[in-house]
């Protein structure tokens, strides 16, 4: 199983970006109902493993930061998602 | 990781895909502003078919075009700063639209021995329509409508030689500029 997708945040940032093309930090945290901190470091692990995109923008002169989901996250939860269903059938 | 916890978050995982907008946001000003301009593209040329107004008032087609370029370009541009967040629909929609669009005006150029006439008007509510299907496939009945009421126009128009301008303008307004207006009071 993917360790990274262990975390109850990382997945549901995963899942938050499967339905998106891209999602604001703030829409972000809005969903998730998490502090700023536990979201920003586990988007960071989800960014360094390339599981997730960050784009950068100045909107009204200020930064703004928004997530994508790359293929590799796609990849990535797809199996995750897979072995957890097939651990389930299997506990049955 | 042990059977409860895959089941639990699995279990989120749902609630999450449950829960996020599939609904696809039109921007009724985008439809408002193209709906009042292109009817009055139409009636102009009718005007100018039935000798009211002189050829050279046409100059004001192109006119009519930037300003809605223009403003199209500016209200993306305010609602993407807005936006928290573009779902997958939205965007396939967007491309959609931006696609269906900009081969009409590339029809109306590099076809436009075929598109002669009102023809050239008349492409434009094909074109209207096939945006305001797409809409209503995803289940917006208003835009189901719309569209139909746009094809409805041009059919209508077709076989009205007398005033096919007035006719696909009509449309323009009722169907699309209408339907942006009844999206922006839905909204609101």
């Amino acid at each position: 199983m993917d360790d990274l997708l262990l975390s109850k945040i990382r997945i549901g940032i995963i899942a938050e970006l499967l339905a998106s093309d891209w999602i604001t930090f703030s829409a972000l945290q809005q969903r998730l109902q998490t502090t700023n901190g536990n979201l920003g470091a586990h988007l960071g692990k989800l960014i360094e493993s390339g599981y997730v995109e960050e784009l950068k923008a100045f909107v009204d002169r200020r930064p703004q930061s928004r997530y994508r989901l790359t293929q590799r996250g796609r990849d990535a939860f797809i199996a995750h998602v897979r072995e957890m269903q097939a651990m389930l059938q299997g506990s049955i | 990781m042990e059977s409860q916890d895959a089941r639990e978050q699995l279990a989120m995982v749902e609630t999450i895909l449950a829960t996020s907008s599939r609904t696809l946001c039109a921007g009724g000003e985008f439809f408002l502003v193209w709906g009042v301009l292109v009817a009055a593209m139409d009636g102009l040329n009718q005007l100018v078919a039935d000798n009211v107004m002189p050829i050279s008032s046409l100059w004001a087609t192109p006119v009519l075009i930037l300003i809605g370029v223009a403003f199209s370009v500016w209200r993306s541009m305010q609602l993407r700063a807005k936006s928290g967040r573009m779902s997958v629909l939205q965007r396939d929609y967007l491309a959609m639209m931006y696609v269906t669009m900009g081969l009409t005006f590339v029809a109306q150029f590099a076809g436009s021995n075929f598109f002669a006439g009102w023809g050239q008007a008349a492409i434009w509510n094909v074109a209207g329509a096939i945006v305001l299907l797409f809409i209503g496939l995803h289940g917006n009945r208003r835009a189901a409508l719309a569209g139909v009421l746009l094809i409805v126009a041009m059919a209508i128009a077709n076989y009205t030689p007398g005033m096919p301008g007035y006719v696909l303008g009509a449309g323009m307004l009722v169907g699309y500029a209408g339907f942006g207006a009844t999206e922006l009071l839905a909204t609101e």
